[in-house]
């Protein structure tokens, strides 16, 4: 088994039989990992800021800094490897806070909302979602079976139940 | 002997910051103190030196120009950040270890401890704060109580948790309520017994309770910030996570809004690669 690195502000997709996509330190970032157990293919990005209109250089630079850039680059790139969204699965973990972080400041809530109002318009359903607390998270999907693991900080690994 | 002396006891086996260190910060701490005196405290130790030239000449500062003598590097970077870096170049060795209490692997502390002194010097440049260096350094060095704590955190971590997950405390207080002593309160401590300037202690002992510092005080808000921004990118957080208090009203005094806030996080990423060589070289990798 080959461990992918996802790291933050990052996305990898993979359609290799013997990889592990994996992704540390979710604090307030998103990570979201979609797979298809037909084409046995999937991808996983770690956005860290809700929206691309924040700084239009660096986006640019790299669009997985953002939700909205790097949300549809994820989609469009495991298309590529002959994913379908009618098969997808799709997990969606992080967004934490610190306690007490309200309004504007609440980078998790607002990093999970983006997401939200995409995922509605472009009409894709979630099968797992652990976001918000307060608590540092880890998420690994593995390409051969589509199995998927969460790390909580404090808490253990757990499996990340599939169909 | 009780338990919280026995801790506090365990700060002997800490290695201090070297004399040189030491004897910087006075030299920036004190308005009147000149450039030769600084390049003459640095200059006759050649490992420091080696590394402060090696450090300067990192991609992060950018520089055109190859510096070649310390003189040439407070010329180029002035007074504040060379003795910022001779701190930052010589005081990995505490933070380099595993800590597992805070289920922080290998060198991740110290990755910590780095990121969120550059984000606190940053934020204090663009306040026009003085005393920059000593900021740098309270950043740099306020989680050392962890690396003692640590051991503690893990034997007690089931206590420890508990009262975070079902009660709500701050992992900070769940520390305090559970071990007798928390890694603010502990890094104070060692910085007191390092003779550090009380400003710096109060720093270090108040980074996760900026509401206990002076109402005009920008220093505690600034490195207490640039903490919360590490955690919120998940840089150095651990077992304890976000579990700490947000203080919407010192993040004001600072005038600073929801943009500043997503720009410092963007613009810091953005050079996430010179950091990180920056990291490598200080801890003499």
């Amino acid at each position: 088994m080959i461990n992918i690195i996802v790291g933050v502000a990052d996305m990898k997709v993979s359609d290799d039989r013997g990889a592990i996509l994996i992704t540390h330190s979710l604090g307030s970032c998103i990570g979201v990992a979609i797979y298809d157990p037909v084409a046995k293919a999937g991808g996983l990005l770690h956005y860290m800021l809700p929206e691309s209109s924040l700084d239009g250089i660096k986006a640019k630079k790299n669009p997985y800094m953002f939700g909205d850039t790097g949300i549809p680059l994820l989609f469009k790139e495991a298309y590529k490897l002959g994913v379908k969204k009618n098969r997808l699965q799709v997990i969606v973990v992080g967004g934490a806070q610190i306690l007490d972080q309200k309004g504007l400041f609440n980078i998790g809530k607002r990093n999970y909302t983006l997401l939200r109002k995409m995922f509605w318009k472009n009409n894709v359903m979630t099968d797992f979602e652990d976001i918000g607390g307060n608590t540092n998270r880890t998420l690994k999907l593995e390409i051969e079976s589509g199995q998927a693991w969460l790390k909580t900080g404090g808490m253990g690994v757990k499996k990340i139940w599939k169909e | 002997m009780e338990r919280i002396e026995r801790i506090i006891e365990e700060i002997n086996e800490l290695r201090p910051v070297s004399e040189i260190g030491n004897r910087v910060t006075e030299i920036t701490s004190n308005p009147n103190s000149s450039l030769t005196e600084l390049v003459d405290v640095i200059k006759y130790d050649q490992g420091m030196t080696a590394n402060l030239l090696r450090i300067c000449n990192s991609t992060y500062f950018g520089l055109k120009k190859k510096i070649a003598s310390i003189k040439q590097a407070v010329t180029y970077l002035g007074l504040n950040k060379v003795a910022s870096l001779v701190v930052l170049g010589s005081s990995a060795d505490n933070f380099k270890k595993a800590q597992a209490g805070y289920d922080l692997n290998e060198g991740e502390l110290w990755r910590y401890s780095v990121s969120s002194a550059l984000i606190a010097e940053d934020l204090a440049e663009k306040k026009r704060l003085k005393n920059i260096s000593l900021i740098f350094t309270s950043a740099l060095l306020k989680d050392i109580g962890k690396v003692i704590l640590s051991a503690y955190v893990k034997d007690s971590f089931e206590d420890i948790n508990k009262a975070v997950q079902n009660r709500g405390l701050t992992f900070i207080d769940a520390e305090k309520e559970v071990i007798g002593i928390d890694h603010a309160e502990l890094g104070a401590r060692v910085a007191e017994k390092w003779n550090f300037d009380s400003f710096m202690v109060d720093i270090i002992r108040n980074h996760h309770d900026p509401d206990k510092a002076p109402p005009d005080d920008l220093s505690i808000p600034i490195v207490y910030l640039a903490d919360s921004i590490c955690m919120m990118i998940g840089i150095g957080a651990g077992s304890d996570g976000l579990a700490y208090r947000y203080h919407q009203d010192i993040v004001d005094r600072l005038n600073f809004s929801d943009i500043d806030l997503q720009k410092t996080i963007a613009s810091f990423w953005g050079k996430i690669k010179s950091v990180e060589e920056l990291i490598n070289l200080s801890k003499g990798d």
